[in-house]
């Protein structure tokens, strides 16, 4: 009994020696991986691609915005034969989705797939703000 | 006449006029140009995808650089369940980016400087996120255009500017790639009529038209530039919008 209980205890300490190494090996790897993910991150990220397509693209939301608030004012405008009212109303209000468009897309990252997995509830906001 | 600017984007019946049920759908130089476009992109990535090797070669490389930087981009911004929306918006980043880049030729027809064109991709794009959205999440879906934790003073408002600013989404994307084609193309032309003009005078103008010519170099490069860059943020705007359709709250 206690020969091949001290053989397996030699063998217990190898597997143990073995399985820390493997840890270790693990733990290299992924520190390896997030080191690569952090550098190759910047290159997925199309915000710092070039200063002028920022810009424009901020104007165009923004255009965008008032056009389609503008149309849909006048549009229902036509259905109900009360031309200044909704136009002016929905020029305004399409002025506003412009400013929450421009706003969204300046703010605006590509989510990484880790984001995407914990997306905070909705409840989480309030906690933040207070 | 060879020094308009906007000559090149005139369209022109290729094989008379066609005309079904009172509408016109003549085969004209764009539509030629569309096909020249997926028969581009197909060759190329048939040539590209032939031999298979394990070390790529050249055209091997540029097609798996192209697969990957779609195939990054979708993963990156719709996760893994984002997956079956890879081989669209990879048809969508190959077309723009091929008609832009078609476009930089000398004498031929730029697709994506029509805004009907543009417009038409980016309406399919959110017609496609509301359908999608609308078949996963159900009506709860539109919990989309009713931001959490508004006071119900004003919810209405705001309900209204989200959803006109929904609705803008495709004349946004549409109109800056329109736009950008239009304007590049337009401005690099000037540039150009500039040297011809000012070198068809002899002496001092074919000294002065060497500024220009540096420009519409320069410009040539930017053209380039903004080719690839906007086939880009067309492609990546699809995701994140897509994304929208996936998970509604944000």
């Amino acid at each position: 009994m206690a020969k091949p209980r001290d053989k397996n205890d030699s063998s217990d300490t190898k597997l143990d020696d073995i399985s820390s190494r493997l840890k270790d090996l693990g733990s290299r790897i992924e520190a390896e991986k997030s080191e690569q993910r952090a550098v190759e991150k910047p290159s997925t990220k199309y915000q710092g691609a070039s200063d002028y397509s920022k810009g424009y693209r901020l104007a165009s939301e923004f255009v965008a915005g008032v056009l389609v608030g503008g149309l849909v004012g006048f549009g229902l405008d036509k259905l109900f034969g009360t031309l200044p009212l909704f136009l002016i109303v929905f020029l305004l209000l399409g002025f506003g989705a412009g400013i929450l468009n421009m706003s969204r897309s300046a703010n605006r990252n590509p989510p990484t797939a880790e984001e995407l997995r914990n997306i905070p509830k909705p409840d989480d906001d309030e906690d933040e703000d207070k | 006449m060879a020094n308009d600017p906007i000559h090149q984007f005139r369209l022109h019946d290729l094989a008379g006029p066609v005309n079904i049920a009172g509408y016109e759908i003549s085969f004209t130089n764009s539509a030629l140009f569309m096909g020249i476009i997926v028969v581009t992109i197909t060759g190329i990535l048939l040539l590209a995808a032939r031999k298979g090797a394990l070390v790529p070669g050249r055209l091997q490389s540029v097609g798996e650089m192209w697969y990957g930087l779609v195939d990054n981009m979708v993963k990156n911004v719709l996760g893994e369940e984002g997956k079956a929306f890879f081989p669209l918006v990879f048809s969508l980043f190959s077309f723009v980016l091929v008609a832009n880049m078609i476009g930089m030729f000398p004498y031929f027809f730029t697709v994506t400087s029509h805004v009907i064109v543009t417009v038409s991709l980016a309406l399919f794009v959110v017609c496609l996120v509301v359908v999608v959205g609308i078949t996963k999440h159900g009506l709860g879906w539109f919990k989309l255009f009713v931001p959490h934790g508004v006071p119900l003073a004003i919810l209405p408002v705001i309900s209204i500017i989200e959803i006109i600013s929904f609705l803008s989404r495709p004349i946004s994307l549409g109109l800056r790639l329109f736009g950008n084609m239009l304007a590049g193309h337009i401005v690099l032309k000037v540039f150009a009529g500039f040297v011809v003009s000012l070198g068809a005078l002899g002496g001092i103008g074919i000294l002065g038209a060497i500024a220009p010519m540096f420009m519409a170099v320069a410009l040539t490069a930017l053209e380039f530039l903004v080719a690839f860059l906007q086939a880009f943020v067309f492609a990546i705007l699809t995701c994140v919008y897509l994304n929208d359709a996936l998970h509604p709250s944000h």
